[in-house]
């Protein structure tokens, strides 16, 4: 095997979340090699590693045998490492020429770009892709103004212009059609015949399968192993990117009991053919008491889902119904006065105010509830309300006037959510409520989303873990590309099923 | 991992308005603005009154062209008028009357405009300071020194300068020259890599940053410009007025942002050119001329200039108005 790159020991973190703990990468000149595991298993970061747009806390990266400090994408570049990322690095008012030349546009003397040069090379990159552009390069019009796929493949073409001799693609046939797909298979397949290493990352395995000659795993920031494709099928990568994990007992029957359908009448929250620019038709129905996963790849929809039903995002078509009411989908003010609470992904940004006090946090979104004449707040009743949320979650703090910044991530989460549950919300959506939360304080905040199924609650969990999901969802709506793509209940919520029932979808059915 | 998808209910960050005017609608203002001031001032069109509009106008044009630069780059620089301040004093105490030292005093203004550029280029780009903010906080750096270097208005400059510059050549104003000649600047820069860059950083700073642009050098290129055209505009101000004034800048900070925006620049950066923000100075310069001889009093001056900027701006935020209410 002539090794071409070797990486060993890359280490990244972020913030509380260990993204990268150690993963290596060992890949051949003239190979297309696949990068695969589950969400948050660190392979895009290791890609940007690679690529320079992510600088590791630590790590021994050698191209060709020689040592390589990549410390940005020009140092990558330099050693011969071109990108095409998941979320594109196209500038939409720049033209499509002009964005496959960026950063080395070809000048003639004291840097005056030379326009024909750029055209002639921004053409020779796209000329295979042709047929993509229902036969005419857009080669002068603003990038931003192509679709998806169409952006993506100039994407594709600027990396090529940089002639890599190792080419990282990041999710890169994401929003391709099936012959766009074919032509750049046929582009990586050249490409590895002229001894280019092709490091390749998709959620398609059907895709790994059909391009790829090894594999390289990678679970909770490790690599785990590297299996040659043709003598490996997809229940052995699932096998390796899930590992052996122990069968978890799912929610207690109490709350199952809730969740049986012969128990309990009529749905409390439906939702029907909801529809916004990232979600197609969703609708799904969730009974009080029940807690409703939404797993799938990260991205698919979920965020977004759980946003549109806090009226916070710009929804198309669709309606959701409250008890049989019409769920105000047009803003997150309204959304809450029906009693609906979103506990954001973002907690820093969207959750708290971080260098305000924790009392003022916890009592901001029920403070209409105390105000006299919806005028007056006294002091006293928002410092017991936030005392009672404080004692009922277990929060561990030193003052309520600290910034809520001064807590753990996870006591933080605990301020963010009983922020809404002093507004006694009927419909709970939680947002990866556990992100970059340790153990103990997981198990805390688990305790509390069962809490509030048991107390009548509709709860809603998006999540990234999916041993989170088994453990805490009676059913789980696996999401692909903003639908629903399979309902899981009861027994069927394991964790290699969420996993293949996530990677599996041929990509035909995606279009 | 998969990257967060971008929010758009929630920006990750607070942007500047991506709003811009068009093209035609600069070009609508200027004619509305053309003919009151037709209207007004009955001489609009003898070329004596043509030659002294012109030579007032190139101060505003020259700290536009150089603030479309910033704000290209997705920055803003509150210190541009210091800058022209600072720039003016230092070569009208260097001239000191004499025409042999013209040369040296342009180079010292220029040099000026660089020095403040590339200062506030390494605060903004390198330190990762606000930018509003630093070029706020610079901008009293500047004026301070001006103050040191000339405390009250005086110092000339030689006759053959000012009576040159409000002369025509081959009957073309030498002020409409000079526009002119600011205007092929930006042509030719624009034809620079140096640009091209300062337009991806301006439209995504960090795509630009994956697709090899140097960032860092290229927002502090961006200042560079601003304060070397800053310069310029002084250098325009010492030969109209001809003689310097350590507060003449004060005013044009303000207008600079706001013939960029009348220009068809948008705030956030990436969209625009120069050419729209020279169109833009003539606008708001033919306002103050229509304000003066409407016999606005002297008192309501000021409030009148600064609503007719605020019309403008608003104008230019209707269609993202539009574009951002729900289509349900």
């Amino acid at each position: 095997m002539n090794t071409l790159l070797e990486m060993t020991g890359v280490r990244k973190r972020y913030g509380g979340v260990q993204a990268l703990d150690g993963a290596s990468l060992t890949a051949a000149r003239g190979e297309v090699h696949a990068l695969l595991g589950p969400n948050g298993s660190g392979k895009s970061t290791l890609d940007k590693t690679l690529a320079g747009t992510v600088v590791p806390d630590s790590a021994e990266i050698r191209i060709d045998g020689a040592a390589a400090r990549i410390r940005g994408p020009r140092d990558a570049h330099a050693l011969g490492v071109a990108a095409v990322y998941q979320q594109l690095s196209i500038v939409g008012d720049l033209t499509v020429t002009q964005n496959v030349v960026l950063g080395l546009e070809p000048a003639r003397r004291l840097g005056f770009l030379d326009h024909r040069a750029a055209r002639d090379r921004a053409a020779g990159a796209l000329e295979r892709f042709t047929a993509a552009f229902s036969g005419r390069l857009p080669l002068d019009r603003p990038a931003g103004s192509l679709d998806p796929g169409e952006q993506q493949i100039v994407e594709v073409a600027k990396a090529l212009a940089r002639e890599p001799r190792i080419l990282v693609l990041d999710e890169a046939t994401a929003s391709l059609h099936k012959e766009q797909v074919e032509v750049l298979f046929d582009v990586v397949r050249e490409l590895r015949a002229a001894g280019v290493l092709v490091v390749f990352t998709s959620h398609r395995l059907d895709e790994v399968f059909a391009l790829c000659d090894r594999a390289t795993v990678l679970r909770n920031g490790r690599t785990v192993g590297t299996v040659e494709l043709a003598a490996t099928d997809e229940d052995e990568l699932v096998r390796l990117m899930v590992g052996d994990a122990p069968h978890r007992v799912p929610r207690p029957a109490r709350a199952r009991a809730v969740a049986d359908p012969t128990s309990s009448p009529a749905a409390a929250l439906e939702v029907r053919g909801l529809t916004t620019d990232r979600l197609r038709d969703v609708g799904f129905a969730v009974r009080a008491g029940e807690v409703l996963g939404l797993g799938g790849l990260q991205g698919q929809g979920q965020s977004e889902l759980l946003l549109a039903l806090f009226g916070a995002a710009r929804v198309t078509a669709g309606e959701a119904l409250l008890d049989g009411r019409p769920l105000p989908l047009s803003s997150p003010a309204r959304a809450a006065r029906a009693g609906v609470a979103l506990v954001p992904g973002d907690r820093g940004r969207q959750g708290m105010f971080a260098p305000r006090p924790i009392q003022e946090n916890l009592s901001l979104a029920s403070m209409h509830r105390r105000a006299r004449a919806k005028l007056a707040l006294s002091a006293a009743a928002e410092r017991h309300a936030a005392r009672s949320m404080v004692e009922r979650l277990q929060i561990k703090i030193g003052s309520l006037t600290d910034p809520v910044s001064t807590l753990s991530g996870g006591n933080q989460q605990k301020v963010v959510i009983g922020k809404w549950l002093l507004d006694r919300p009927r419909v709970v959506l939680l947002d990866d409520p556990t992100k970059g939360v340790d153990v103990a304080a997981k198990e805390e905040i688990y305790a509390i989303v069962r809490g509030l199924a048991d107390d009548g609650a509709v709860v809603i969990l998006n999540s990234s873990d999916n041993r989170e999901l088994t453990e805490l969802s009676d059913r789980v709506l696996v999401l692909f590309e903003g639908a629903v793509a399979e309902e899981l209940s009861a027994e069927a919520i394991t964790e290699s099923r969420l996993v293949s029932s996530a990677l599996r979808l041929a990509p035909g059915e995606s279009l | 991992m998969n990257a967060p998808p971008k929010n758009r209910a929630w920006p990750r960050e607070i942007r500047l308005p991506g709003a811009q005017l068009s093209g035609a609608a600069t070009v609508a203002m200027l004619v509305v603005a053309v003919v009151v001031n037709t209207a007004l001032q009955p001489n609009f069109w003898s070329s004596y009154a043509l030659t002294s509009n012109f030579a007032t106008f190139v101060p505003l044009v020259a700290i536009a062209v150089g603030q479309t630069f910033v704000v290209l780059s997705g920055g803003l620089d509150l210190s541009l008028g210091a800058q022209v301040t600072l720039a003016s004093v230092v070569a009208v105490q260097i001239v000191d009357e004499r025409l042999d030292r013209v040369p040296l005093a342009v180079a010292a203004a220029l040099g000026v405009g660089l020095a403040c550029g590339a200062l506030n280029g390494l605060v903004v780009a390198l330190l990762r300071l606000q930018p509003i903010v630093a070029t706020f906080a610079t901008s009293f750096v500047f004026s301070g020194l001006a103050l040191v270097v000339l405390p009250t208005p005086g110092g000339s400059v030689p006759l053959e300068v000012t009576t040159a510059y409000r002369d025509a050549v081959l009957g073309v104003p030498t002020a409409l020259l000079a526009i002119l000649v600011l205007a092929v600047l930006w042509w030719v820069l624009r034809r620079h890599r140096v640009l091209r860059h300062i337009y991806a950083v301006g439209g995504d700073a960090d795509a630009a940053y994956a697709s090899l642009v140097p960032v860092v050098r290229t927002r502090v290129w961006a200042y560079v410009l601003g304060g070397v055209f800053a310069a310029f505009s002084a250098l325009a101000i010492l030969a109209n007025t001809g003689s310097g004034d350590p507060f003449v800048g004060n005013e044009l900070t303000l207008a600079s942002v706001a013939a960029v925006v009348i220009g068809g620049t948008a705030l956030a950066g990436g969209r625009g050119g120069a050419g729209g923000s020279i169109l833009g100075a003539m606008v708001l310069a033919l306002v103050t001329n229509i304000v003066f001889f409407a016999d606005v009093p002297t008192t309501y001056r000021q409030l009148v200039n600064g609503v007719v900027i605020i019309l403008a701006l608003a104008l230019a935020g209707i269609p993202a108005l539009q574009k951002r209410r729900p289509a349900a």
